[in-house]
């Protein structure tokens, strides 16, 4: 997670070493040790600096970091010759380098070459099976060859060792929302709010996995989901909003005909509309008479 | 007395000047001695698997009551339960599991390189020193200090009636093994320094046994009193709302 302070210096130094200021090398640090994806940026900087003999040779050994950098900004890119130029630099410096090796599978990916990449990547594997990067790029392989199923066998199998790495543990979550298999994606968000229980994202994509899994106690739990991202971005979430609207009708219309033992806050949802509707007048004045007809439909 | 001691200025130009270079040089030796008998090792799949489920422990036990009720009870009996959970470690197993930590010769070896890479050119620095510089006074540190300093300065020298800013060779030797870490940083770059320290750590990290923190990892989720805490965020949320709409 990148944090707000650190993305406001990331985009300064952006804007000074567009507009020509220096820096370029400190925001190629800065972008790689935040690990963000801006690989145009990088492409243009990062090159800019290796295309100077002077500047390139003051980094020292960082040169070929920043030729690894660069190389994959490149696949980004699809500039295929940039991203061979570099990898070519860096197998003449380092042969045998199985971190070379995985960008050499890395490009033939690229290339969308599948079976090569393939062998290139088990290999490697061979070499040193715990490799989290190569077993991850396997996932992002079958991904991208729309073998949906492949990928989640893949990233299981991952997951069997690696079971702390929530990045994955994401990745599965939203393989599993887009196959519409709710109740696996749940347990997906179940363990990314114990890892992270102070992200109101995990919060709120779970709440809406409940939601959409419905049934009254998995309404009822969304609800209280919801309430927990609201509290959690104090009130400027503005699906959490909508999301506690449509979980109260949902539960009022099931819970229709048995006793109404509405132990939980009648208050909330109320309280949500008028934060939507102040929202909506700040915001969106035009599209207020969106909102008011639509929860008006809500109303029970 | 202390005042009419004179060094002379061959003991700067044979002892001082040279103690110094060599204990760089041979820094620098060991660090390229190091380097190459460093083996890439490859780590047992069942080890770092063993980290990892007490990460995802931990997690379960400090967010347990983030998650429904229904939904921590189910990872618990999946973490501790005594047939096959991740937790669990069969009675037999336990012990022997440190006796094969020793009986791999891989590690035993990774072990006697890094001792031998840092043991054999102290113990023959030292060696050299004490038999070429023995008993030298080679410089004098130009602020006086309190007796206290003695056995750290004028190691080497048993005159009670030195003055304590003269420095023995041997004192030299010791103030450039432990000091020089800075200058390698400077000459290897940042992580590359040779540091004893760090080495000694390492060390004792060998000899961990990660079936007894799987166990108590184990103990500690058994006794977890799971309360749900989302119940509460509803009425946070309220109060969240009602100063944002006021």
């Amino acid at each position: 997670m990148v944090s707000k302070t650190e993305e406001t210096q990331l985009n300064r130094l952006e804007n000074q070493v567009d507009n020509g200021g220096g820096g370029a090398w400190e925001y190629l640090c800065l972008v790689r040790k935040l690990k963000v994806r801006r690989s145009e940026k990088v492409l243009k900087h990062g090159l800019s600096i290796l295309n100077d003999p002077k500047k390139r040779s003051a980094l020292g050994p960082e040169e070929w970091t920043l030729y690894e950098q660069v190389a994959i900004a490149a696949m980004d890119c699809q500039c295929l010759d940039v991203a061979k130029d570099c990898i070519k630099v860096l197998q003449k410096k380092f042969p045998e380098s199985k971190r070379v090796g995985r960008l050499e599978g890395m490009l033939l990916e690229a290339k969308g070459s599948w079976a090569e990449a393939e062998k290139a990547y088990s290999s490697l594997l061979e070499d040193n099976p715990l490799d989290q990067v190569i077993q991850k790029r396997r996932v992002a392989m079958a991904k991208a060859q729309g073998n949906i199923s492949g990928a989640i066998e893949c990233l299981n199998k991952y997951l069997e060792i690696f079971m702390a790495d929530h990045d994955a543990w994401r990745e599965l979550a939203e393989i599993y929302v887009s196959l519409q298999m709710y109740k696996q994606a749940a347990f997906c968000y179940e363990e990314l709010i114990l890892s992270q229980p102070t992200v109101p994202l995990y919060h709120l994509a779970y709440a809406d996995v409940l939601y959409t899994l419905g049934g009254l106690e998995n309404l009822q739990t969304a609800k209280k989901y919801y309430a927990s991202t609201i509290d959690l971005t104090g009130g400027k979430n503005t699906r959490a909003l909508l999301g506690i609207c449509l979980c109260t009708s949902a539960i009022a219309q099931l819970s229709k005909g048995r006793n109404k033992e509405d132990k939980e806050s009648p208050e909330l949802q109320s309280l949500a509309a008028t934060a939507l509707e102040k929202d909506y007048k700040q915001r969106a004045s035009d599209k207020l008479g969106l909102l008011t007809s639509a929860l008006r439909s809500l109303k029970i | 007395m202390a005042e009419d001691l004179v060094l002379d200025t061959a003991i700067r130009d044979w002892v001082l000047i040279p103690l110094s270079v060599v204990m760089v040089l041979i820094g620098i030796l060991r660090y390229f001695v190091s380097k190459l008998m460093r083996s890439s090792q490859v780590p047992d799949p069942k080890i770092v698997k063993e980290g990892q489920v007490i990460v995802r422990a931990r997690n379960l036990r400090a967010g347990a009551n983030f998650i429904p009720p229904k939904s921590f009870r189910s990872r618990r009996v999946y973490f501790s339960n005594e047939e096959n959970g991740l937790l669990f470690v069969p009675k037999g197993q336990a012990q022997n599991a440190q006796a094969q930590m020793f009986s791999d010769p891989n590690m035993a070896m990774d072990m006697m390189k890094k001792n031998l890479s840092m043991i054999i050119p102290q113990t023959l620095t030292f060696a050299w020193v004490n038999f070429f510089f023995s008993g030298f006074v080679a410089a004098k540190i130009p602020f006086p200090l309190t007796q206290r300093f003695r056995s750290m300065l004028q190691n080497g020298i048993d005159l009670s009636t030195v003055d304590v800013s003269y420095v023995s060779s041997r004192s030299w030797y010791f103030l450039n093994l432990f000091g020089l870490r800075g200058l390698f940083s400077l000459i290897l770059g940042e992580e590359n320094a040779t540091d004893d320290t760090q080495r000694m750590m390492q060390m004792s990290g060998f000899g961990f046994d990660p079936t007894k923190s799987l166990g108590a990892e184990k103990d500690g989720l058994d006794i977890v009193q799971h309360e749900w805490a989302l119940p509460k965020f509803e009425h946070r949320a309220e109060a969240v709302l009602k100063k944002l709409i006021r």
